[in-house]
């Protein structure tokens, strides 16, 4: 072997001041060879089934055809040790400890409601959620349990190891699948383990896979994903073969798994994107590929795996919208019309009301986006003046309120007509009629007038008009714009149709301004007009609805109090309308609380690792969880991180003064590492320095894997450079026993912070301060 | 060039100046055009206008942008006879008899050079005068960026660095000025001195400067590359722009930093932001001048204020908690005014004693007793009244005496135990004893009940970066007093300090619930104005629609044209570039890669965004069109054989240059002022013009 790469290196250097035309031709004849020498390799420690010759020739001339119905089983006995491993550490006392343990609070929370299949609303993707539930299901899990608070026992009913079964079990898998992405890069079976095996000896992943959680699934998503985005480069020279479409339709999948488990998959995903992109791009330099060959090999390649991940995305969310169909504690975020859509809840009232809002029609006014609330108004009214010395129209006051109240139902009425009504032919409201709302319970109209609003002063006030008999007239017009008309026609209908109300006087649109008054209004939120019309705030809904049945004021106002419904018809809503929804809502309701919780961290804390997250105390001893990752990894990691890059910063400049320092294959390799694990590092850390929600350490799990494996890889290359460039065995010998003792305090570490994973063994004070090695470290000592 | 005949190269010369002159003559004919109107002060003039008069008064503010732009913007003020003396109150308040008018021609000329900056940089790049030509009279006659440079604003200035760190960092890569030549040398420093100036004035100036470190970057990864010189000739480059781009800019940074502390002498409305050591530097301030014992001993009276930024003094009053907001005891608060009410007695945890000179040191139990209640500052498990992860922190006792839930223990941030604790520039934790929670304030208003001062609570996480006080006024009398002077901050400190407090508060212009902003997307499809001025003279900031438009197309159509070059380049169908086109399009990749650069991070910015952030990016969009219009006026005749493709040329020229001028002169009331009906009204002049609902003239 290394005779072959001598005399290519020695043919390359020559060729190097010549063209770059054919460069991919070597490429790709370099890709065989280096394959075929890890195959020869792999080969003495491998067990297999099959004849070697046979194997052998199976890959070295790509001339040879695939042969069909013809399975090669091959054991990877490593991969295999390393997957036990990795559920030995995973499992070993899954079940302690029988309380909720951090974040468990929320998917144990959501997976209880799978199976209640009460609809929720989470700002992540449902499929971590989902394989939890499905997992619990089998174990007849029923979902009664309240995750009330972190730290609340379980009780025996609950199938607690079934729960934490699956995010152990892909935990385990992260390992042998990075052992396998490590081969694939063409790197030694030696570097591969030790990058599986840094993997697993790391606490933060050993902790954050063995409770209710979703990063070790996006993790084996995401590796797996890329680990088949490599093995579908070995078939670029073989298109169209049915290993090709495998690989990368498994790796799509993979991919858009990771995707579904939590957005930050998004990153894995653009990372194979540029594999395969930076693979594309250098073919096109090929000369035996004609335009169209390439054209159409683009065009394949780009839809398979755009069909695959768009189906795969959709199946998830269809599979969530039809389990989850009955109401639940979240509804309250969605709009009328999907709440109306589940069963119970907003349904059991909404059913059997009529369809078209016309001329009589007692409606309630729901703000359908952002913060649920109803238009509503009181006896009250404005003070005259508010503190800034502003003055008001002292008329009744309208506001937005977020609780069901008789004061939030409405009446429709034309202009023009007096008796309210509603008889045959019913007199509906179209798209640009023009209307007035009479309050149900005062009679008074809602106005709007050129007078300052309270809190947003840049806003007409909107108020409920009283004539004083001042020089004041009524401003009580409205035109209805109905927003998707396309969708539902010109006619208003209830609870679908989205609608603005426009002031005809003053051309402005009636607003939630998401601001609250002060005590005379109750601290409910105010309602303006606003002249800036196209915006979110101004769409509104119809809710609830019934048609007046009689003239007397009495009467109607009794009819309110009392009314009751009789449901016949639900609302339904199709999947895309609900999924659009969903996605609109994940999109822009993503500003949680932004309390400062005690554990979290910043990005530029993570590389160092100055904090930890405490996810567990038990209440009778010292015993906890805290997520913490292994020290001298993390160190290592980041500092192999600064030696990569300086390397590719020297290497690079002596490339462009001609020095080469490396063979060609050996940069190849160099280069490759570092697109894939630094790039992949870098997608996965520096976006985070533009969020702005509250972060955790668990947030740099991704990174940090990518991370340890480019430490895995760039031990390799300074090997390497010490038996190829240096050349003096001594310091060979030297580097492997630094790097065997560097292993071992590794180990020796994460035996050390062990107990802070399991949360098994009750630790004394001492036990904690000497565990405490920054003190930026908060760990949770009890009193006495 | 070179190989051109003498006489070809004086008819190209003289034509050069025709052209430059031109362009020139029209800015400026543009520019100071009606530039006296309105004579009221017009949107942010309020802000810039009333910062330039603060600095002819020498009072001290605070603002979120570095200090360059409003330093010139007084400079210019003072030199033309402003006596500083307008309030610039609001929007639309008239000047009257002020001297407004010398501050609008300054600003105005600085805009008025982008236009011929943008000539030279485009002229330089491709060596084209047709490009140079268009892409100078896409930025003329938009009448965005004209409204925009004639006011009272930082948009002007910043504008016009901008251009000059591009012309600057153009010129010093050229390959018509020999390198270390004199000219050379005076463009690498003026393009340093340009940086420094953007960076001083706003700080997206970083953008460029960015941007010009990968020009240079390129620079001398292409210098690296040539095999025919040696190493040391890119060490000599690399060495070169470091004093040039990188010290030089530092200094002159740290100079205009230093200008602004030395002008701004006196306690002006931005005292409040800054720490107490910093106030006392300020003449007017109550801490100037001052002197007081340099230790805290036990018996001492003092102030505590809050470290955090605008935070105010530990402050306590004879009212009590109301009903249901946790204990009805004494209210603590804190309250940004000085009062008596802010004064503490600062006693052992155990005795009342306070005979002797004991120095508090780091470590110690003390209590607090409030002076004019006599209660002491107490914390216990309740919530606190609106951060409701906090406990509640009261005054509690009766003359001075209470129970162990007064006692609190003492640190100094950043010392060992048993560090004295001095007045003003020990920064201190007080940690409840019991509890474990350390005293901080959350910022949050109280309601009216605590005549909405803000909230103290105590805060069981104990690195709550607000939990952090100092002592700020300090009295007792059996030590001696020495003066304030012994706290002055060195410049070096002040520099920091300004630094964490701007950046503090550029964080904190975070958009309310509600409100509307403008949002990048808006930008570049110039979907929504601002008003600059209202009532009779409206002037209303909006993009030239046609230029904005067209300047999309063309940068898709550029993106296109590369791509495509790129993809038969890496197909082998192209051996070599025209050098001309090659030309045209590296330049265009550059100007591609700022726009990037100066629209792209809004995107991921969560504070308060507005439309005229977009400009900066504007005049690179400007500059790509008309490089891709000169490009394509080479391209397109070519299908038309020699015969039409002269004809094709010149009427695709004159067809670009009347639609430009054209709409200029169409939408030209937006900024010179429009009268009469809104353009939502058929009578109005405007009323065709309103292509868009959005917007708002």
């Amino acid at each position: 072997m290394e005779n072959i790469n001598n005399r290519k290196h020695k043919q390359k250097t020559i060729d190097q001041c010549g063209d770059n035309e054919n460069k991919n031709e070597k490429n790709t004849t370099e890709n065989v060879i280096q394959e075929s020498c890890k195959n020869l390799k792999g080969d003495v420690l491998n067990y297999s089934n099959d004849k070697k010759t046979n194997k052998i020739t199976n890959h070295i001339p790509r001339e040879e055809k695939t042969k069909f119905l013809r399975i090669n089983f091959e054991i990877d006995l490593l991969s295999v040790g390393l997957f036990l491993c990795g559920l030995l550490t995973r499992m070993y006392k899954l079940e302690e400890p029988k309380n909720i343990v951090f974040d468990e609070l929320h998917y144990g929370k959501y997976v209880s409601l799978y199976m209640k299949n009460t609809f929720f609303f989470d700002s992540h993707p449902p499929l971590g959620k989902q394989l939890i539930a499905a997992v619990a299901y089998l174990a007849g899990f029923d979902g009664k349990f309240k995750f009330d608070k972190i730290g609340s026992p379980y009780p025996e009913t609950i199938p607690l190891l079934a729960l934490r079964f699956v995010p152990a079990f892909f935990g385990s898998l992260i390992i042998p699948a990075s052992y396998h992405l490590m081969l694939e890069l063409g790197l030694t079976q030696w570097t591969s383990l030790l990058a599986a095996i840094l993997l697993l000896l790391d606490n933060a992943l050993l902790t954050q896979s063995r409770f209710i959680l979703m990063e070790s699934m996006l993790l084996f998503f995401a590796l797996f994903g890329i680990f088949c985005i490599l093995k579908f480069r070995h078939y670029y020279s073989r298109p169209y073969t049915p290993l090709w479409f495998f690989w990368l339709s498994l790796g799509s999948v993979s991919l858009t798994c990771a995707l579904s488990v939590k957005y930050v998959g998004f990153y894995s995903i653009c990372l194979g994107i540029a594999i395969i992109g930076r693979d594309f791009w250098k073919l096109l330099s090929s000369s035996t590929l004609s335009d169209s060959a390439l054209f159409v090999r683009f065009v394949v390649q780009s839809v398979t795996a755009i069909f695959i991940s768009t189906l795969i995305y959709l199946c998830i969310f269809y599979i969530h919208l039809n389990v989850l169909y009955k109401a639940g504690p979240h509804d309250s975020i969605m709009t009328s019309a999907f709440q109306a859509s589940l069963e119970g809840g907003l349904a059991s009232i909404t059913k059997g009301q009529p369809l078209l809002v016309a001329h009589g029609s007692q409606i309630t006014l729901r703000h359908t986006h952002g913060r649920t609330c109803w238009m509503h108004s009181h006896n009250q009214v404005y003070p005259i003046r508010y503190p800034d010395k502003r003055g008001s129209s002292h008329q009744q006051q309208v506001t937005c309120y977020s609780f069901k109240d008789v004061n939030n139902w409405w009446i429709v009425k034309r202009p023009n007509k007096h008796d309210l009504v509603v008889e045959q032919p019913i007199d509906v409201i179209n798209h640009g009629d023009v209307i007035q709302l009479v309050h149900g319970i005062t009679s008074r109209a809602l106005n709007s007038h050129d007078v300052a609003a309270p809190v947003s002063p840049q806003c007409q006030e909107v108020s409920c008009y009283i004539d004083y008999n001042v020089s004041m007239p009524a401003q009580n017009l409205w035109r209805v714009e109905i927003l998707n008309k396309d969708q539902n026609g010109e006619s208003w209908h209830t609870i679908q149709s989205l609608i603005r109300l426009i002031h005809v006087d003053t051309n402005t649109a009636l607003k939630f301004t998401g601001r609250q008054l002060p005590d005379w209004g109750f601290h409910q939120h105010e309602v303006a007009a606003d002249r800036i019309i196209n915006q979110d705030d101004t769409v509104w809904n119809v809710e609830e609805h019934r048609y007046t049945k009689s003239e007397d004021q009495k009467e109607r106002e009794r009819e309110l109090v009392t009314a009751e419904m009789i449901p016949t018809a639900a609302t339904s809503l199709t999947f895309w309308e609900k999924f659009f929804e969903l996605h609109y809502k994940m999109m822009f309701s993503g500003t949680e609380s932004v309390q400062n919780h005690m554990y979290s961290s910043e990005p530029f804390e993570w590389p160092l690792m100055s904090r930890g997250i405490a996810y567990w105390v038990s209440s009778t001893s010292n015993a906890q969880i805290h997520l913490i990752g292994n020290l001298l990894l993390w160190y290592s990691g980041t500092i192999g991180l600064l030696i990569y890059f300086v390397l590719l910063i020297f290497y690079l400049l002596r490339r462009r003064r001609l020095c080469y320092d490396l063979d060609e294959n050996t940069w190849e390799q160099f280069q490759l590492i570092g697109e894939l694990f630094l790039i992949g590092y870098l997608f996965h850390y520096i976006p985070y320095f533009f969020v702005e929600r509250t972060l955790f350490l668990h947030h740099y799990l991704p990174a940090f894997t990518f991370k340890t494996l480019l430490l895995a890889a760039l031990i390799e290359h300074i090997h390497y450079l010490n038996t190829h460039i240096f050349k003096v065995k001594f310091f060979n010998y030297i580097f492997i026993l630094l790097i065997s003792l560097w292993l071992l305090s590794i180990f020796y570490v994460f035996l050390k912070f062990t107990v802070l994973c399991y949360g098994a063994t009750p630790l004394t004070t001492n036990d904690i301060i000497n565990l405490r090695w920054k003190d930026t470290w908060d760990f949770i000592v009890h009193k006495n | 060039m070179g190989e051109m005949a003498p006489e070809a190269a004086n008819s190209h010369k003289s034509s050069w100046w025709l052209i430059f002159g031109a362009v020139c003559a029209l800015t400026l004919t543009t520019r100071f055009y009606k530039i006296a109107e309105p004579d009221h002060v017009c949107w942010d003039e309020t802000h810039f206008g009333k910062m330039g008069s603060w600095y002819i008064n020498r009072t001290f503010f605070f603002d979120v942008h570095p200090p360059l732009g409003k330093m010139l913007i007084g400079l210019s003020g003072y030199l033309t006879g402003y006596d500083g003396t307008f309030a610039f109150d609001k929007p639309g308040d008239k000047y009257d008899n002020t001297s407004y008018l010398g501050m609008r021609v300054f600003c105005t000329a600085l805009g008025a050079t982008l236009i011929p900056m943008a000539f030279l940089i485009v002229e330089e790049t491709t060596q084209s005068i047709t490009a140079a030509t268009f892409a100078a009279l896409l930025i003329l006659f938009d009448v965005g960026i004209l409204t925009l440079t004639q006011y009272i604003l930082l948009d002007p200035i910043l504008l016009c660095f901008i251009m000059g760190s591009i012309l600057g960092a153009v010129k010093v890569s050229s390959r018509r000025i020999q390198e270390f030549s004199v000219s050379w040398w005076l463009w690498l420093i003026f393009t340093g001195t340009m940086l420094a100036c953007c960076v001083s004035v706003k700080f997206v100036g970083l953008f460029v400067v960015s941007l010009v470190g990968l020009m240079t970057t390129a620079d001398l990864w292409k210098i690296l590359g040539d095999m025919t010189r040696p190493v040391t000739a890119t060490v000599k480059h690399l060495v070169a722009r470091g004093i040039c781009l990188i010290m030089w800019p530092v200094i002159l940074y740290i100079t205009f930093f230093y200008i602004h502390l030395a002008v701004l002498n006196r306690s002006g409305n931005g005292d409040g932001f800054y720490s107490s050591a910093f106030q006392s530097q300020l003449i007017g301030n109550s801490l100037h001048n001052a002197s007081m014992p340099r230790q805290v001993a036990y018996g001492a009276l003092i102030t505590l204020k809050n470290h955090r930024t605008g935070g105010g003094y530990l402050h306590s009053h004879y009212h009590l908690y109301p009903e249901n907001v946790g204990a009805r005891q004494q209210q603590i608060t804190t309250y940004t005014h000085k009062d008596d009410n802010n004064k503490w007695l600062i006693k052992k945890y155990n005795t009342e004693d306070t005979s002797g000179i004991v120095v508090v040191r780091s470590g110690d139990l003390v209590r607090l007793e409030h002076v004019p209640t006599k209660r002491n500052l107490h914390s216990h498990k309740e919530q606190a009244p609106i951060t409701k992860k906090h406990f509640q922190v009261t005054g509690y006792g009766e003359n001075g005496t209470g129970d162990a839930n007064d006692v609190w223990r003492v640190s100094v941030v950043g010392a060992r135990d048993g560090t004295e604790v001095t007045a003003v520039s020990s920064k201190l934790k007080f940690v409840h004893y019991l509890q474990s929670c350390v005293l901080t304030t959350s910022g949050k208003q109280l309601p009216k009940w605590a005549y909405e001062q803000q909230e103290v609570s105590c805060n069981p996480n104990l690195r709550d970066p607000n939990g952090v006080w100092n002592v700020e006024e300090n009295v007792f009398e059996k030590l001696p007093n020495v003066s304030f002077e012994v706290y002055a901050p060195s410049f070096l400190e002040r520099f920091l300090e300004s630094h964490a407090v701007m950046f503090q508060g550029n964080a904190g212009l975070k958009p309310k619930e509600g409100e509307i902003t403008s949002r990048p997307w808006q930008w570049p499809i110039n979907y929504r104005g601002q008003f600059f001025s209202g009532s009779s003279y409206r002037v209303y900031l909006l993009g030239n629609p046609v230029i904005w438009w067209s300047n999309l197309g063309f940068l898709f159509v550029f993106v296109v044209i590369f791509a495509c070059n790129a993809i038969r380049q890496q197909r082998g169908y192209i051996k070599s570039f025209s050098e001309a086109n090659k030309d045209k399009l590296v330049a265009c990749a550059w100007l591609f890669l700022g726009w990037l650069l100066h629209y792209v991070p809004f995107w991921a910015m969560g504070r308060v965004l507005y439309f005229h952030h977009y400009f900066p990016a504007l005049l690179f969009n400007s500059m790509i069109t008309g490089i891709i219009i000169d490009y394509l006026l080479e391209e397109i005749p070519k299908f038309f054989g020699e015969k039409f493709g002269n004809v094709v040329y010149h009427t695709l020229v004159a067809l670009v240059l009347s639609t430009v001028v054209y709409s200029f002169y169409l939408f030209s009331p937006l900024t010179y002022g429009m009268s009469g009906p809104n353009a939502n009204e058929p009578n109005s002049t405007m009323y065709g013009l309103k292509w868009l609902d959005t917007w708002e003239f």
